[in-house]
């Protein structure tokens, strides 16, 4: 299996290579380049495993949740090189692929628990929790949205290494709740998204077969869009209901 | 290549359409795909842009493989991408150009960026074979109103534009307050054919003389005036008076600009582009117009003048044969000038 991986849902955009357990992985240059830069990463990740896109076996894209427009690139560039080199692809959880990343500094830190947040604003976020069990992650809070105070509390009680730009955000917050047993938060890059525990991830996806076609990789924004949301909850401007009911 | 044709795969997904075409030799049509959101916006009154960006992910992928089946064609017989990167809503444009660049590093095919405004131009290349610049072109759509000069191919010289609301933006503001609802062109022209252009007196801007701008939101706003202070005297509108009136006061001022340019420019044709040149009532005084002073006006068909791959891969054929290529840094620039 030669699987490429591409991780462009936070702030830093990543492409790697995974071949025979083996990874390699480009980044870009800066903050938020990933239009820019995400066919170039992509090429000096191959060129890096030294192998060519013709050899790939698989595509993989980082899904969400993060940033809307940053899924949309990394998705999109998935798809269609998977629509054009017709190989099948792989969704993986940015939240589970950031746990992933972060499982060896937990457990080497004392933690049991590896807590994924992505800052969604207005003291929201995407997150979710796992238990580290023999080396390996077992879900404990579902991956969803969830308002910091709330996914705080259920946490209580744990030994927790936390992961994710909501860190950055919601720090403060953290650091005053006080029913969490202790805490550790992920410094430097580890704590951000990275292209290269996106690509173990889906290898071992892959491996089970848990592959899709590339018409079937889809977002997992986790959250409608604001005027959806508006629509949902009947708070549309008056205006358009008016219009909308004349049809 | 096909049959000694040059292949261009144009693709389009600058606003709400998601659109790829198939194009052989710059002006030959080989298929034209358009993927409309049009129903799913109008619940919202207009154009969301996060639920367009979702959906053009969504379609993208379809939109170019049945492009390519619709011409008969396979992916090696495409010589060139071309793709829009401006201007437009820049979630909307990010989904192209992914696609777009994904597909040219995946099958190594040359990569041109093209401006979306070029495009609509080049629409008319699609529809009238024997068409070569120099021309005058007039550019009026839902978020543009340009005179441009069109010296050559690759050339195109913007003698004006709108200072604030393009047209197609202004008809979609009335359109709402008078109760027609979105997309505003189409129902403001439907209107106006059942009401009087003369009824209400709104005013024509031209702003300085021998200027080609165009400034549409003191109309607008004098529109809204209106339709608040016969409201408050409680008395009836009649929707399509206010609808004729106010597409009379716009039409004129486009028409007479467009005329003046040509003739300064001693410009035997004006080429219309944009989905506002479909309008029938500008067509009809420009056509009129342009017959008193010998000038001839083409435009293409309404499917030519809404968003579409198919002007995006003329457009860029000629780029390409001018030596342009996109490298893979191609960025999204939402408020790209003409």
């Amino acid at each position: 299996m030669k699987i490429l991986a591409l991780e462009t849902t936070g702030k830093y955009g990543s492409a790697a290579v995974i071949d025979d357990g083996r990874v390699y992985c480009a980044e870009s240059s800066g903050e938020m380049n990933h239009l820019k830069e995400i066919i170039k990463i992509t090429g000096e990740a191959l060129e890096a495993a030294g192998i060519t896109k013709k050899e790939l076996t698989h595509i993989a894209a980082s899904v969400g949740p993060g940033s809307f427009t940053g899924i949309r690139i990394g998705v999109t560039v998935a798809r269609t090189m998977a629509q054009m080199l017709d190989l099948p692809c792989v969704a993986v959880s940015s939240l589970e692929s950031m746990a992933e990343n972060v499982k060896t500094a937990a457990m080497e830190s004392g933690c049991e628990t590896v807590a994924a947040v992505i800052n969604a604003r207005r003291h929201q976020t995407y997150a979710g929790a796992w238990s580290i069990k023999d080396g390996k992650l077992i879900n404990l809070l579902d991956d969803r949205q969830y308002m910091i105070e709330e996914f705080l509390e259920q946490l209580a009680g744990n030994r927790v290494y936390f992961v994710g730009d909501g860190i950055d955000a919601y720090e403060e917050i953290i650091q005053a709740e006080t029913g969490l047993e202790a805490y550790v938060m992920a410094e430097g890059k580890l704590r951000y998204q990275t292209a290269e525990a996106v690509a173990k991830l889906a290898a071992e996806a892959a491996s089970e077969g848990n592959v899709v076609g590339y018409e079937e990789l889809m977002p997992d924004y986790m959250r409608l869009s604001e005027a959806e949301q508006r629509l949902k909850e009947g708070t549309l401007s008056d205006k358009i209901k008016k219009l909308n009911r004349r049809g | 290549m096909k049959n000694g044709k040059f292949i261009t795969l144009g693709i389009e997904t600058s606003c709400d359409e998601s659109a790829a075409s198939i194009v052989a030799d710059g002006r030959e049509l080989l298929s034209n795909v358009i993927s409309s959101q049009i129903d799913i916006h109008t619940q919202f009154g207009g154009v969301v842009p996060e639920i367009a960006s979702r959906k053009h992910l969504e379609n993208i992928n379809m939109v170019i493989d049945k492009a390519i089946k619709d011409a008969n064609c396979t992916v090696d017989d495409i010589d060139l991408i071309g793709v829009t990167y401006g201007p437009g809503l820049v979630g909307a444009l990010l989904i192209g150009v992914a696609a777009a660049k994904a597909m040219a590093y995946a099958c190594d095919i040359p990569l041109v960026g093209v401006n979306h405004m070029h495009g609509h131009v080049a629409a008319n290349y699609l529809e009238h074979p024997e068409l070569e610049p120099p021309f005058m072109g007039l550019v009026v759509s839902g978020g543009h109103t340009n005179i441009i000069f069109v010296e050559e191919y690759n050339t195109c010289r913007k003698l004006g534009g709108t200072r604030d609301d393009a047209a197609g933006e202004a008809f979609d503001k009335v359109a709402r307050v008078i109760g027609l609802g979105y997309p505003g062109g189409p129902k403001v022209d439907k209107a106006a054919r059942e009401g009087d252009k003369a009824a209400i007196d709104f005013k024509r801007v031209y702003l300085e003389k021998g200027s080609y701008d165009f400034s549409f939101s003191g109309l607008k706003t004098q529109a809204l005036n209106y339709l608040n202070t016969e409201k408050q005297a409680g008395r009836e509108i009649n929707v399509n008076d206010v609808a004729a009136s106010f597409q009379e006061a716009v039409v004129e001022v486009i028409v007479d600009k467009a005329i003046a340019a040509a003739l300064e420019y001693d410009q035997k044709r004006i080429v219309m582009a944009g989905g506002v040149a479909s309008n029938s009532r500008l067509r009809e005084l420009i056509c009129e117009r342009a017959a008193e002073h010998n000038i001839e006006v083409l435009r293409p068909s309404p499917i030519l003048c809404t968003d579409n791959g198919a002007m995006i891969a003329s457009a860029a054929y000629y780029a390409y044969k001018n030596g342009e290529r996109s490298g893979f840094d191609l960025d999204a620039v939402p408020g790209l000038e003409f």
